[in-house]
C-alpha cells in the first residue's frame, strides 16, 4: 500500500475528515498491536483512543520525508500500551499473561468472527516455526530494537535480520499473491 | 550493496518495524533515494505487517472513533478532559494576556500623558497669570514709590482745594504741584462720584486777571492709581479748580458746578 501522504498532510493541517480516513486505514492494525501488548479488550480500546489522540496532537512531529507514517504511529501505540501495562491499576488486575503471543491470539479467534483472509493468515501462522514467532513478536509487536531482540534470542544481528525476512516471506503472498 | 542485496539483508523489514537505530534508518533512506524500487518493496512489507496485525485485532467498536473525536474537540475548545491537558494552549493564552496587559498599560500611559499635559497647560497658564500679576504689582509698586517720592519731595507743593460751600461743602481735593517741571498730582479721594454723563474737569488758574485753562479730565487716561491723577505740560498756575462738566469736558469752566477751589501758597 502506498502511503497516503496527502491525507497525512491534511491531518497535519487539522483536517478531521483526513484524520478519520487515516483512522479507518490504520486503526485495526494498531489495535492488534496494542491488544497483543495489553491482552485486554477494554484496555486495548482505551489505549487505542489515547494513541490516536496523541497522533492528532503531535501530528506536526511526523516528517513525511523521514520514515514511514505506519512506523511512526506504531511506535506511539507500543509506547502508550507499554506505559499502560506499567501503571498501577493495570498491574493490580493483570498478572502472568506475558507468555501469550500474537499466534496464541490469532488461533484463539473463532473463524466465523474473523476477517476475509483469516484462513490464509491461519495457514501462515500454523507453519511458523517457534523462532519465527519469537522474532516477529519481539520486532514487530513488542518494538524491540534489533540489538535487544538479538540479545534476547541469543542469535547474531545479521542472522536476526535475514531470519525475520524469511519468517515474513510467506506473509507477503497473502498481500500480493504468489510470484 | 545493490538493490537485491539490500532487500535480501532484511533491513527493510526492520525499517518498517521501527527496530533500527538512527544511523541505520538514515542508511535505508539514502538507499531509497538511490534505488526507487526499494519503496515498492517497503510498501509490500508494510502491507503484510498491517495485514498480520489486523488479524490479531479483536473486533473494534465504532464508538472508539466517537470518543477520539470528542476528545480532540474538547481539547480544541480549551476544555480539559484528562487526555488533553497537555494540549491546552498556554502560549496562546499567555500571549493574549500579555497583549491585554500591554494594551491596558498603553491606555494608562496615554491617560497619564494627557493628564500631565493638561497639568502642564494649566501650570503654564497659571504662570502667565502670575507673571502678569507680578508685573502689575511691580508697576503699582513703582507708582506708589513715585507717589511717595512726590509726597516727600521738596519740589512739590501741597495745595488743598476745599469744597465750594455753594455746590459741595463736603468735597475736597489735594494737589501736589511741581512748578518747575509743570507736573501736578491730583488726589480726588474727597470728591463725590460724578453722576451719569458728567465728568470732573481740572483747571489751572491765573488770578490777576482770573484766567482758567483746562488741564484735563479726571478720567482713566490720566489716572495713576485709583483717585490719583497726574497732569503734565499745563500753563503755570496760581490756583486750581475742579468743575463738573458734561462728558468730554468744556471750553470754559461751568462756575455753577465748581466743586473745589484752592490757591498755591506764594513763597
Amino acid at each position: 500500500m502506498e502511503q497516503p501522504d496527502l491525507l497525512i498532510l491534511q491531518m497535519q493541517q487539522r483536517n478531521e475528515k483526513a484524520f478519520e480516513r487515516l483512522y479507518s486505514m490504520y486503526s485495526e492494525a494498531i489495535h492488534g498491536i496494542i491488544y497483543s501488548i495489553v491482552l485486554d479488550e477494554a484496555v486495548a480500546e482505551e489505549v487505542l483512543q489515547d494513541t490516536f489522540i496523541k497522533i492528532w496532537n503531535n501530528a506536526e512531529a511526523y516528517d513525511i520525508k523521514k520514515g514511514r507514517f505506519f512506523t511512526w504511529i506504531l511506535n506511539i501505540a507500543r509506547n502508550t500500551a507499554i506505559d499502560k501495562t506499567r501503571s498501577k491499576s493495570f498491574k493490580n488486575t493483570k498478572k502472568n499473561l506475558t507468555t501469550t503471543n500474537f499466534v496464541d491470539i490469532l488461533t484463539s479467534y473463532d473463524n466465523l468472527n474473523s476477517k476475509t483472509n483469516a484462513i490464509g493468515i491461519k495457514k501462515f501462522v500454523d507453519k511458523l516455526k517457534p523462532m519465527c514467532i519469537s522474532v516477529i513478536e519481539l520486532l514487530f509487536f513488542k518494538g524491540y530494537t534489533q540489538k535487544d531482540a538479538a540479545k534476547e534470542l541469543e542469535i547474531p544481528l545479521g542472522t536476526l535480520k535475514t531470519k525475520n525476512r524469511n519468517c515474513l516471506r510467506d506473509l507477503r503472498w497473502l498481500v500480493i499473491g504468489p510470484q | 550493496m545493490n538493490e537485491e542485496e539490500i532487500i535480501a539483508s532484511g533491513i527493510l523489514e526492520l525499517y518498517v518495524c521501527g527496530s533500527l537505530s538512527e544511523d541505520e534508518i538514515h542508511e535505508v533512506e539514502v538507499a531509497i533515494d538511490k534505488f526507487p524500487n526499494l519503496k515498492k518493496e517497503i510498501e509490500i512489507i508494510e502491507s503484510s505487517l498491517i495485514n498480520l496485525a489486523e488479524n490479531v485485532s479483536p473486533p473494534l467498536a465504532s464508538l472508539v472513533w466517537t470518543y477520539i473525536l470528542n476528545a480532540i474537540h474538547s481539547a480544541s475548545n480549551g476544555g480539559s478532559s484528562g487526555t488533553n491537558e497537555k494540549s491546552f494552549n498556554w502560549a496562546g493564552v499567555s500571549g493574549w494576556a500579555a497583549a491585554i496587559l500591554l494594551l491596558g498599560g498603553l491606555f494608562w500611559a496615554m491617560n497619564q500623558k494627557s493628564t500631565l499635559e493638561k497639568q502642564v497647560d494649566y501650570t503654564t497658564t497659571e504662570n502667565e497669570a502670575l507673571e502678569e500679576e507680578l508685573q502689575t504689582t511691580e508697576k503699582e509698586l513703582l507708582t506708589t514709590e513715585n507717589v511717595l517720592a512726590v509726597l516727600r519731595s521738596d519740589s512739590f507743593d501741597k495745595v488743598i482745594l476745599p469744597g465750594n460751600d455753594a455746590v459741595a461743602p463736603e468735597a475736597s481735593a489735594k494737589i501736589f504741584y511741581n512748578k518747575e517741571d509743570g507736573i501736578a498730582y491730583i488726589d480726588a479721594e474727597g470728591l463725590p462720584t460724578p453722576p451719569e454723563g458728567k465728568v470732573y474737569q481740572v483747571w489751572s488758574l491765573i488770578m490777576e486777571p482770573l484766567t482758567p485753562s483746562s488741564m484735563g479730565l479726571l478720567e482713566e487716561l490720566s489716572a495713576v492709581k485709583s483717585n490719583l491723577y497726574k497732569f503734565e505740560q499745563f500753563p503755570a498756575a496760581e490756583g486750581f479748580g475742579i468743575t463738573l462738566e458734561p462728558e468730554g469736558g468744556s471750553e470754559t469752566p461751568t462756575l455753577s458746578q465748581l466743586y473745589v477751589l484752592g490757591t498755591v501758597s506764594q513763597p
